[in-house]
């Protein structure tokens, strides 16, 4: 077991594990502390500056996304301190100076909500003269699920450190320097040109909605229910849930990273591939086809007879052999155990495979 | 997250000889490393010098403009050559400096520069002869680790590249690590506007420090040693090379190693040289941990700067006590760099503590009648002529909210704006932010911003969040860079109200 110890934040006792961040800390006792570039998935940056806290004995205002919590240390955070109350306050309109406002003159918000709007609410900003900055987009990038916006981009990489920590695919890089700097690609082409497998975890770990799903940008995150459910288009059973907006499926998203299987991730067909649902050619129930050539509604008993009669046709006329069964990867461990039973025990076969398997 | 960097720490040197960054560049790059298109390309568009060859680079550095670089830059373009306004050459003694389509610096100069004059006792002495005896050298192997160690504290030397850290803490930090391997790293990246002591100690006495970096390696027990050479310094780099053959045996123990800057001041910080040594972004990393922890390829490193080795032989040969006595307020003598309004710019050899007035004295007396004056560079903002008589030493400096810095000291007389001059610093601010965190990129954005549009209309109000985003740049920054960059304006409003009101 690993060793514990107290650190006191904001005046209050907190058991602490060795190798803990005083951020770690202060979530689990319920302090919060504002963050933007942390994604707990990802290796600390501490770059945003958000989560800034006097730590006892440091001259400067230390990250506590990456500080290490040590034995008897002595945390402030903006609750108590004036001082670290001050540095949010203007971080914060600086933030504001490079970001998009609405007429309110709060940072605006996108499908992919923002976390810059809750925190500016909280703080007492100066109204700071845009500094439009010279950041640039990829305006050619005609990929069909992923937009991004770099007057809404704060550059706290989580994003490009998503793409090569964890997916390790590298498509996306910070490019540029200084007030210049801003995401891009190799060659700043589109994404479709590049190694990105649009698995839009990018999307998922952005905090302010620099990058969008280009389906879903309007609507907002509070405006959907979520419901969570397991993907089927493969095995592993990634949870996922679905945004759903008087009844249609808006959206699909992660779960927050820690709480699944999953830990956040989803792939280009678990998050982007929802559009069949509400589709007008799905099929919403069986079917069998006529002498006519077409296609009629039936029941499931049914359908399942009819095929079950098609299927011991064939065996009778040309042997179990002449049968092979091909399950789905869609299909989940039981399904594919009762698919090789119906081969092995039914039909007497061993023609029997799974389409992710090779 | 620590990634093999064999193949990366290539990619900056294969960009820079295929020319740059262009996307077949890239692609090229990427099959012969391995390292993903992306992260090429981001690594590369950081850099100046990557972004492929422009014509003539005219300085727009604060003594070069007061020297009139403004007008250089138009000359030139109107006999019709191609020009491009980059930040300080560190030329500032050649002022107004340009380095022409090969980086050669180009003489358009306006005084006579000059530096102290040779004097064997001096512990540097710039103006003597190159020594590759290296008496020091055999000295500090019968000392061995603990007996240098002790010359070194006793000499009180700290570290020149603008921290003033106390040498033997560092040196005995990186030999303290569990980790056998270790590195050695020269800083030579010099980019501080208004500094070349750097440079004049390459192109004079590689011999000291060469010297003095095999006896660093002594002991913290490195077989590596790694120049980071300014990229801009191409007759530097030549001299350093020339310096090391002739100290041929000597230093046959060693694998010596050269890697250039590609046109980035904020590698010069050391975390950021050391990401760029490794191929990467030249994005400085927090600390802790340091790098006499976890430095370059993550292993125990020492970073220090050329004059710091440079003043070891002496140190060794003379002992520490001899080096300290030289010093006023601190210990040791120093290179001080002056350039602006004075007659004779360069590099002056003062006991570490000398006033403005002793080193104007050195450099031939002021041009005019003096207001203003930046003890080390852009980013120690400004300070009013009556601080003339002040040492210049890092303890004392740090203390009236200013630094030592890198020595570069620039005096500016009555001739000239001081909001222009601010504006001046917080352009070069901008430019050389690595942008990583937000109250530098921003903010340095948002103050050159600003004190351009009170130059335009006159109006102070557009200053009025001046003093709160400068805190917040201080506070909030990740590096040095970010800390200071406000300071220009700031402190000039703060000593100089009259050139803030209304107008
Ligand atoms: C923005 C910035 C630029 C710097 N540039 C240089 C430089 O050009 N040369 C240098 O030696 N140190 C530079 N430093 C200081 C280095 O980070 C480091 O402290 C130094 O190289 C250590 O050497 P020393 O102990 O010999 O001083 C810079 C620091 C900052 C924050
Ligand atoms: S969609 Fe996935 S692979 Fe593509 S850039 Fe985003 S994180 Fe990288
Ligand atoms: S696009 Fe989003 S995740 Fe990426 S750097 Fe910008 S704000 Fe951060
Ligand atoms: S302070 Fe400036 S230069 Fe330093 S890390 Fe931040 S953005 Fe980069
Ligand atoms: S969350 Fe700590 S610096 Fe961004």
């Amino acid at each position: 077991m690993s060793k514990t110890f107290n650190i006191k934040i904001d005046g209050k006792e907190c058991v602490a594990l060795q190798g803990e961040t005083v951020l770690q800390v202060a979530r689990r006792e319920g302090i919060e502390i504002p963050t933007l570039c942390d994604d707990k998935r990802l290796d600390p940056a501490g770059a945003c500056r958000a989560c800034l806290v006097e730590i006892d004995g440091q001259r400067r205002l230390q990250p506590s996304c990456a500080w290490k919590a040590a034995d008897g240390q002595d945390v402030k955070t903006h609750k108590v301190s004036e001082r670290v109350q001050r540095h949010q306050d203007v971080l914060v309109s600086l933030y504001m100076a490079d970001h998009k406002l609405d007429c309110e003159g709060l940072p605006i918000e996108t499908g992919n909500g923002n976390d810059l709007r809750a925190w500016a609410k909280d703080c007492s900003t100066l109204q700071l003269e845009p500094v439009n900055a010279p950041r640039v987009a990829r305006p050619g990038d005609v990929n069909p699920y992923i937009e991004f916006d770099p007057e809404l981009c704060v550059l706290c990489a989580r994003c490009t450190r998503y793409c090569d920590e964890i997916e390790a695919v590298n498509a996306i890089t910070l490019t540029g320097r200084g007030s210049e700097t801003t995401i891009g690609t190799a060659g700043m082409r589109g994404l479709l040109d590049t190694s990105c497998e649009l698995c839009g975890g990018c999307i998922d770990t952005c905090p302010t909605g620099a990058l969008i799903e280009k389906k879903a940008e309007k609507t907002l995150p509070h405006e959907v229910e979520k419901v969570r459910t397991t993907c089927n288009y493969c095995g592993v059973g990634c949870q996922m849930d679905l945004n759903v907006k008087d009844n249609e499926v808006v959206r699909v998203t992660s779960p927050e990273p820690g709480t699944t299987v999953n830990d956040g991730n989803l792939c280009i067909k678990g998050r982007f591939a929802y559009d069949f649902i509400h589709h007008k050619d799905r099929f919403t129930e069986p079917m069998i086809r006529g002498e006519d050539g077409e296609l009629h509604p039936t029941t499931w008993e049914k359908a399942i007879a009819f095929a079950a009669e098609g299927m011991k046709k064939v065996a009778q006329r040309h042997g179990p052999e002449a049968i092979g069964f091909v399950s789905s990867s869609r299909c989940t461990g039981e399904e594919n155990y009762l698919m090789q039973k119906i081969a092995r025990a039914a039909f007497k076969t061993g023609n029997v495979h799974q389409c992710a398997a090779t | 997250m620590l990634k093999k960097t064999a193949d990366r720490e290539r990619v900056l040197p294969l960009l820079e000889e295929l020319g740059g960054v262009t996307e077949e560049n890239v692609k090229r790059v990427h099959e012969l490393t391995g390292v993903p298109e992306a992260d090429i390309w981001g690594s590369g568009t950081f850099y100046h010098l990557l972004k492929g060859g422009p014509g003539i680079r005219v300085c727009n550095g604060l003594s070069c403009r007061i020297m009139g670089s403004d007008q250089l830059a138009a000359d030139l373009k109107a006999k019709g050559k191609e020009v491009e306004e980059v930040s300080c050459l560190g030329q500032c003694d050649r002022a107004p400096a340009a380095l022409d389509e090969s980086m050669k610096v180009f003489d358009a100069a306006k005084q006579k520069r000059s530096i102290t004059p040779d004097d064997p006792r001096l512990p540097l002495n710039l103006g003597g002869e190159q020594n590759f005896e290296y008496a020091a050298l055999k000295k500090a192997r019968e000392l061995g680790r603990d007996g240098i160690l002790k010359q070194i504290e006793a000499s009180g030397l700290q570290g020149r590249g603008g921290a003033g850290f106390p040498a033997h803490i560092k040196w005995k930090g990186v030999s303290s690590q569990p980790d056998p391997v270790r590195y050695v790293v020269c800083n030579a990246d010099e980019a501080e506007p208004a500094t070349f002591k750097d440079r004049e100690t390459m192109l004079r006495r590689s011999d000291k420090m060469i010297e003095g970096m095999a006896i660093a390696a002594l002991v913290v027990g490195a077989k590596d040693i790694y120049f980071y050479i300014r990229g801009e310094f191409n007759a530097e780099a030549e001299a350093v090379q020339a310096a090391l053959k002739r100290a041929g045996d000597h230093v046959k123990d060693w694998n010596w190693h050269f890697h250039r800057g590609h046109g980035a001041y904020i590698c010069g910080e050391e975390t950021a040289l050391l990401e760029s040594m490794e191929g990467k972004r030249g994005m400085p990393r927090l600390k802790p941990p340091f790098p006499h922890e976890f430095g370059f390829r993550g292993k125990p490193t020492l970073v220090s700067n050329v004059e710091t080795f440079a003043c070891v032989p002496y140190i060794i040969n003379e002992g520490g006590e001899k080096f300290k006595a030289w010093g006023k307020t601190e210990a040791g003598s120093k290179l001080y760099c002056i350039s602006g309004h004075i007659h004779n710019p360069g590099v002056y050899e003062l006991p570490l503590g000398a006033t403005l007035e002793e080193l104007v004295q050195a450099a031939g007396g002021y041009m005019g009648n003096p207001m203003a004056f930046s003890p080390g560079g852009a980013s120690s903002g400004f300070l009013p002529i009556d601080k003339r008589n002040e040492p210049l030493d890092f303890k004392g400096l740090q203390k009236a909210g200013t630094m030592l810095g890198s020595a570069g000291v620039v005096v500016l007389n009555d001739t000239v704006d001081m909001a222009r001059a601010a504006q001046w610093q917080l352009e070069f601010f901008e430019d050389e932010s690595c942008g990583q965190c937000a109250p530098c990129r921003i903010g340095s954005r948002y103050l050159h911003n600003q004190v351009t549009k009170y130059l335009e209309t006159g109006d102070p109000a557009a200053l009025k969040h001046a003093n709160d985003v400068g805190w917040e740049m201080e506070e909030g920054s990740i590096c040095g860079l970010g800390m200071v960059a406000h300071k220009p304006l700031v402190d000039s409003m703060k000593y100089f109200p009259q050139a803030f009101e209304k107008r």
